[in-house]
Formats: structure tokens, C-alpha cells, sequence
């Protein structure tokens, strides 16, 4: 490992979150852009606390403490077992400095895929829900299945389990990207659509209000995408350093191919481009190039975020008007459908020494266990916070915008007229 | 139909665990994973057709 880079790279990874703060606070409306804001800042100090108090013992790290699970005559490694409150650090680094680069990464993998769902949920999310989901977040889901994949868990050892491949995510395409684009839908689903969204099951467009912050937010996402697809990659991969230049050459073409697809796309499908959707495919591109960021090569690379970028496109529709699911920041689509195809593309085009549908198979068996025991588990924690902390603003705060309805005062207070504040209700 | 489809989900993941354990040749454990993940995919399909039916509201 390269403690400097690796610092430098951890010390990038806030410019990743600063980005889809950008994003989906520019694809919502005006009336809530303070309100989206404050909402990411106030996850990622959640985040960062719970993860630190519970979620760092849980996560674990390889080679430290762990709860193991006997089953048919093999060691399942399910959870970590670190001591709470990370105070196994403070003394003295028994274990070197490992322990506290995983304990850094951590704090700003969690914050940053637990402000993902905010995006979905924007222009109707209530603060004190968010928070409360932020922190049940980084306490249970992340650490969990973060451990299974990056401090060596079940799904990192079916080598010696099971004589399969372990499953690869080399910079948090399935631990950070498809965990929180699962969230989103979960929450997606709980809250229901905007008022006004859909009229006689007709959906209506609500148009980001500021574009120019989406557009900006994708080159800001950029610089702390490649930070976190090196800091994961040298900590829990051991990349050599030509593998990190590669890893910082394919996250930039990955975007690039990401956002050029859905320019073309929505080109074809609209005549004209959509500058939301192509910001999108630039993201989209970024997270499905992350699951194999530092082995794939450019060639593969660039077929992935060009797939990425016309997939998300495709998916924005189809959730929008045949599931009527109202994602306003697009996050199911980027987050969750581009990390998928990013999990089985480098099943697909990773280099192997071994058998290539082996390799493929594992890569499977992880988007399995995504889908099969992470997003239960998502669901029923979000449906029982729901219970005790309602997710949805009341009706007269959908129309008044959260920012005034939550924080007492707009983003924009002597320059937005509401087209519709006027309109009866 | 929202507790049906995520009995489904957890249904298929559990067909993958038992490939794992239970099969050691790779084409039958390659068929059970597919066969498990088609089965979430299913539990997802008729999750989302129910919550589509609660937000597009009665017939």
C-alpha cells in the first residue's frame, strides 16, 4: 500500500458527495434547492458519526475481529467484530495504520452512499427522515455488506469456501453505488410521486431548476470519483501503481463515454440532446466504470460507460412512465442500473487467469445477494422508520417547497416567482 | 402483493445459497444461481406492479 496516495486519494472522496449535491439539488425545484443541500451536508455528518460509533465495528477490516457463522462444515465470516466506538484505535495501531485508513475510507464511503437516496427522494423527503435513514445506513446496511466484500467477508472468500472466484468491486460499484441506488428505490416507493407529477396518470416533466449546477456537479463528481475508485482499490485490492494510473484513465473514460452515449441517445429519441439525462450518463458512466476501475482495460472500458450511458436513458423512461416511479435526481437509474451492468461487465471483461463464466458466476452471485438480501432488508428498516418518523411531507409542504415549509426560508428568496403559487389547490 | 413479492426476492437468494452448498458441479450451480436471480427478479417485477398500482390510484 501507498499510505501517502492513498490519504491523498480519501481526502478526494468529498468532492464525489459535493457533486451529487450538486446533481440533485439542481434536478429538483427551486423551493427545495436549501432544503436538498442541507439535507446531504446534515447525512454526511450522520453518516460520519453512526459509522464511527457502530458502523466501523461492524464494517471490520481484513485480518481483524469477526462474528463467524458454522454452517455445513464451513466458516461463513458474516460480520465484523471490532470494539464499538473505535476504540481500538485510540491506544496504540496494533494492527499498523490499516485499521485507520479503512476507518477514514469509511467514513466517507458510508456519508457518500447514504446521501444517494436523497436524490429520489427530493422536493418531498421530511430532514428528520433523512437523517434517521442516513444513520440507520451507515450503522447496519453499509458495514454490512462492506464487510462481506472489502475486510473479507463471505462474498471476498468463495475461493476457499466455495472453489469459485471472490466477488470483485474494486471502487464500490455494488458497496456504495448499487446499496444506495437500492435505497433510493426504497425510498422512491415509500414516499410516492410529487404532487402534480402525474395528472389522469399522465406524467408531467418538472424540469431541474438549475442546470448549470448538474452540469458543474458532474466535473466536481469526476475528481472525487477517481479519489474513491483508487482509495478503495489500494486498500482493499493492493493496486500497484500503474494499475492507478489506469484506474485514474478509466474513470475518465468511462464518464466521458458515459455522458457521449446519452447525448446520442437522447439526440436519436428527442432530436435534441437533454442536458439532465446526459449529466446523468456522465455519473452512470463513472459508477459502472468502478466496479473493475483499475484491471479492465480502456478498450472494455470505454463499451461500458457507452452501454452505461444509453441504459440510464433508457431506465429514467421507463421508471418515470411505465412504473411510475418519480425519481428526480435520476439515482435508481444511475446508481442502481448502471452499477449492476458495471458488476457483471467486469465479470465479463475483467482479465482472468481462470474460467471466464466462473468469474461471471461469482460476479452473479453478488448482484444475487444485492438484490435478494440487501434490498429486503433495506426495505423493511425504511418501511419501520416510516412507522415512527413519517418519510413524506403533508401536502401543503409538497406544494410550498420544503425550503419554506422545513427550513423557514427559500434558497432564492428575491429572485424565483413560483409559476403555480397562485393556482388553487 | 408487496410481502408475496419480497418473500420472492429473499426465495431466490435463498436458491443461490443452496447452489453453493448443496451442488458442486459448475454448470447446475450456474443454472440454480440464474434460476434464483430470475426468481428475485420476479419478486422485484410484482413489488413495483404493486406499488404501481397504490400510486397510480383506482381503475
Amino acid at each position: 500500500m501507498t499510505p501517502d496516495l492513498c490519504l491523498l486519494c480519501i481526502i478526494l472522496i468529498p468532492l464525489a458527495a459535493t457533486g451529487l449535491a450538486l446533481i440533485h439539488q439542481g434536478l429538483g425545484r427551486s423551493r427545495s434547492a436549501a432544503h436538498a443541500m442541507l439535507a446531504t451536508l446534515c447525512s454526511l455528518a450522520i453518516a460520519a458519526i453512526v459509522f464511527v460509533l457502530i458502523g466501523s465495528s461492524w464494517m471490520g477490516f481484513a485480518g481483524g475481529l469477526t462474528h463467524t457463522l458454522h454452517l455445513a462444515g464451513k466458516s461463513i465470516d458474516w460480520l465484523g467484530a471490532e470494539p464499538l466506538f473505535a476504540t481500538s484505535l485510540t491506544p496504540n495501531l496494533t494492527h499498523g495504520l490499516y485499521p485507520a485508513f479503512v476507518l477514514a475510507f469509511g467514513i466517507f464511503a458510508a456519508g457518500l452512499a447514504s446521501l444517494i437516496p436523497i436524490s429520489a427522494g427530493t422536493d418531498r423527503w421530511r430532514l428528520a427522515a433523512i437523517c434517521a435513514a442516513s444513520a440507520l445506513f451507515a450503522a447496519v446496511v453499509f458495514p454490512l455488506f462492506a464487510h462481506w466484500v472489502w475486510s473479507n467477508g463471505w462474498l471476498a472468500q468463495l475461493t476457499p469456501l466455495f472453489g469459485l472466484p471472490a466477488f470483485t468491486d474494486l471502487g464500490g460499484a455494488a458497496v456504495l453505488n448499487v446499496l444506495g441506488g437500492l435505497a433510493a428505490l426504497s425510498v422512491a416507493w415509500i414516499l410516492g410521486p410529487r404532487q402534480g407529477k402525474y395528472a389522469d396518470r399522465i406524467a408531467i416533466a418538472i424540469p431541474g431548476h438549475n442546470i448549470v449546477q448538474v452540469l458543474f456537479g458532474c466535473i466536481v463528481a469526476l475528481i472525487g470519483w477517481i479519489g474513491l475508485d483508487c482509495a478503495a482499490a489500494i486498500l482493499f485490492y493492493r493496486i500497484t501503481y500503474p494499475e492507478i494510473l489506469l484506474t485514474v484513465i478509466n474513470a475518465v473514460l468511462s464518464a466521458s463515454t458515459g455522458c457521449l452515449a446519452a447525448v446520442v441517445t437522447t439526440q436519436l429519441r428527442y432530436r435534441k440532446p437533454d442536458a439532465s439525462l446526459s449529466a446523468n450518463g456522465w455519473i452512470a458512466g463513472l459508477v459502472a466504470g468502478s466496479a473493475g476501475c483499475g484491471l479492465v482495460s480502456p478498450l472494455a472500458t470505454i463499451f461500458i460507460g457507452l452501454i452505461a450511458g444509453a441504459l440510464v436513458t433508457l431506465l429514467v423512461e421507463t421508471l418515470e412512465l411505465r412504473l411510475f416511479i418519480d425519481d428526480p435526481g435520476g439515482a435508481i437509474s444511475v446508481h442502481l442500473g448502471a452499477g449492476l451492468w458495471g458488476l457483471l461487465a467486469f465479470g465479463l471483461f475483467a482479465p482472468t487467469t481462470g474460467s471466464r463464466p466462473a468469474l461471471i458466476l461469482t460476479q452473479l452471485i453478488g448482484i444475487a445477494t444485492l438484490l435478494g438480501v440487501m434490498f429486503p432488508l433495506i426495505h423493511i428498516l425504511h418501511r419501520l422508520l416510516n412507522k415512527l418518523i413519517p418519510f413524506r411531507v403533508d401536502a401543503d409542504g409538497d406544494w410550498q417547497g420544503m425550503d419554506i415549509r422545513e427550513l423557514g426560508a427559500g434558497a432564492y428568496p428575491e429572485f424565483v416567482v413560483h409559476a403555480d403559487e397562485f393556482v388553487p389547490r | 402483493m408487496i410481502l408475496i413479492g419480497n418473500l420472492l426476492i429473499v426465495s431466490g437468494w435463498l436458491l443461490v445459497l443452496a447452489s453453493l452448498f448443496l451442488l458442486a458441479g459448475f454448470g447446475e450451480r450456474f443454472t440454480f444461481v440464474v434460476a434464483g436471480l430470475l426468481v428475485e427478479l420476479l419478486g422485484l417485477t410484482l413489488t413495483a406492479l404493486r406499488y404501481r398500482s397504490l400510486q397510480r390510484g383506482p381503475e
